[in-house]
């Protein structure tokens, strides 16, 4: 690889990022990305995602340490902010629930003692949005998972062979939450 | 290589010896065929060997060589050859580094060249139209193109008599430069183009007269008219034959440069542009320093990092509003560059509204929180030119409604199933 690239954010809604255990990073350099691969084959290190912050909490001992639920159409993501992203947790501070934010952020995986893995978000950054934008990016979101559905079912390149092998994953499952996302979208206003 | 053989033999009828020419020209042979001898190399070891042959000694050769041998400009024909040349001055270019006092081109009555005088070579200035004996240059290659390299070792002597240099108005026809496709330009080559100006540039450098985007029906490129040039300013819109223009690759991407050799006419026709603009569909995921309220350099328009130009020191800035954002579409990821007047649409902040309040504040930063508050996390569609990694926006919208009927379709698909 040559040089520094930034690192593209990927749409993926919550219930299939929930689902995701499947961690990797390049074990020969230890300042290399790390990545979350999806049973649709995403493979994720920064993700976009726009939702309804519902619940916020300081969970910090010491110093403040919020963390924030935002839900989408399919499920929640959870979203930490410290001391090491201030303007997020001034944000997570200061806002009024519900509301919808916009949220770009690195996803971290974190293994618990009984083998679960738990993925969340820390956020660079997170701003109140419109509906219309949270409408947009369940569309976005829908219209990419598909498309990785699709690859995922004709095998087609290395990501969805991994995350197929790995999650055997069942195409129609995700299709039925696609559909369920973007239901939403379709009441004529 | 017989030129090389009777300039041998010429040498030696100057001292009464006629070397026959077979002799020169199967010595000189075998060791430039079959040894791989360099010629000038070749030369000097066949020379010698015949001098041994008719017990000359070598200082008294030398010596005796009053009459510098002397090259023709068309007889130069290798790299890293020395020569004694008469030449008169036809033309100085525009300088381009710092160790080169001057370049430009060298004529005599069989060509020109392109000659380059070291500033390490402390030689006296010389003048346009006059001619000179240069003694002691080398032969350099450069793109294919042989040049004339004056340094330390080398000598100049104004003859009193003038070189008669070639045909009447050739430097223009020696230089005049085939029309090109802007697509197939390529750096290192002198060129001729047609094309339109779309797009004028901020001047960003006192040494720059213009700077801005060409375009033909086969792609577009970037410009500049350097100051030094002394052409005339060209206008938005209008189509003109550029001549003799130099195209040279930087960062992998070919650009044109206008010099003082370089023409430009106007046209009447309106030439047709390959569309470039590029058209990206995003969110914005990230807006990077060095947007908002930024200071700019009064002299060069760059943007000061800590109220420093890079160029010019400490200076008073001018206040300017500019937004580095990135957009991302999930699968790619596209930095664009918003100008003052598409941020003060944008965001409906002016730029004394934004200097208001900053000086409130006593922080240019609250401007950037703004920005990033009102446009990151949107989907946005941007129109501009592509340079580098960024689109110069020319144009950017914030997505207002969903694509009904990529719902609709999206609908129907998963429905069947």
């Amino acid at each position: 690889m040559a040089g520094f690239f930034r690192e593209v954010a990927r749409r993926v809604f919550a219930q299939e990022l929930k689902d995701s255990n499947l961690a990797s990073r390049d074990e020969s350099d230890q300042y290399a990305p790390q990545y979350v691969m999806t049973p649709t084959g995403a493979k994720v290190n920064r993700i976009f995602l726009v939702g309804t912050l519902i619940e916020k909490e300081d969970i910090g001992t010491d110093s403040e340490y919020w963390r924030g639920r935002i839900s989408d159409p399919t499920g929640s993501f959870l979203v930490y902010a410290g001391q090491y992203q201030p303007e997020a947790a001034q944000f997570l501070a200061d806002c009024e629930l519900p509301v919808f934010v916009a949220v770009v952020g690195k996803t971290s995986t974190y293994t618990t003692d009984d083998g679960n893995v738990l993925t969340s978000i820390r956020p660079e950054s997170i701003q109140e949005v419109d509906e219309i934008t949270r409408d947009l990016w369940v569309l976005d979101t829908a219209k990419q998972t598909l498309e990785r559905i699709r690859a995922v079912e004709a095998e087609e390149d290395p990501n969805s062979k991994l995350a197929k092998e790995h999650y055997s994953t069942d195409t129609d499952y995700y299709r039925v939450m696609v559909k369920k996302a973007i239901e939403s979208l379709s009441v004529p206003k | 290589m017989k030129q090389t053989a009777e300039s041998i033999r010429e040498r030696f009828l100057k001292l009464g010896i006629d070397v026959p020419m077979e002799d020169i020209e199967s010595r000189l042979d075998e060791l430039i065929t079959k040894f791989k001898v360099p010629s000038n190399e070749a030369q000097r070891s066949v020379t010698n060997f015949f001098l041994k042959k008719y017990s000359i000694p070598k200082n008294e050769f030398y010596v005796r060589q009053a009459e510098p041998q002397l090259t023709k400009i068309v007889d130069i024909s290798e790299n890293g050859q020395w020569a004694n040349l008469k030449a008169k001055v036809v033309q100085f270019w525009e300088n381009t580094h710092d160790s080169i006092s001057q370049v430009g081109l060298l004529g005599d009555e069989t060509g020109i060249i392109k000659f380059t005088e070291w500033k390490n070579a402390e030689l006296p200035k010389l003048e346009q139209g006059e001619s000179y004996l240069f003694r002691s240059v080398v032969i350099g290659e450069y793109n294919g193109r042989f040049q004339v390299q004056l340094n330390k070792n080398s000598s100049v002597e104004k003859l009193t008599e003038a070189v008669e240099v070639g045909s009447g108005d050739f430097t223009l026809t020696a230089r005049e430069s085939e029309l090109r496709n802007i697509a197939d330009l390529v750096g290192g080559h002198w060129a001729t183009v047609k094309g339109k100006v779309v797009q004028l540039w901020e001047n960003s450098h006192e040494s720059i007269e213009q700077a801005g985007l060409l375009g033909d029906p086969t792609g577009v490129i970037k410009f500049t008219n350097w100051a030094s040039s002394e052409l005339p300013d060209m206008e938005e819109g209008k189509s003109y034959l550029l001549k003799n223009i130099v195209v040279n690759e930087w960062d992998g991407k070919a650009q044109i440069q206008l010099n003082k050799s370089s023409s430009i006419e106007e046209l009447n026709e309106d030439i047709e542009v390959r569309t470039s603009t590029f058209t990206y569909f995003g969110a914005m995921v990230d807006i990077q320093t060095g947007s908002g309220l930024i200071k700019r350099c009064p002299e060069c328009k760059r943007a000061l990092v800590k109220g420093a130009c890079a160029e010019h020191g400490k200076v008073k800035g001018e206040y300017d509003l500019r937004i580095k954002s990135v957009l991302d579409s999930g699968t790619s990821t596209q930095d664009v560059l918003i100008n003052r007047e598409l941020t003060e649409k944008l965001v409906g902040l002016s730029l004394d509204s934004a200097i208001a309040m900053a000086a409130d504040a006593l922080d240019p930063g609250v401007v950037l929180d703004k920005l990033k508050h009102e446009l990151v996390g949107r989907y946005y569609t941007v129109n501009g030119h592509k340079l580098d990694r960024y689109i110069l926006a020319d144009s950017i919208t914030p997505r207002t409604s969903l694509d009904r009927e990529l719902l609709d379709e999206m609908l129907t698909e998963l429905e069947v199933e």
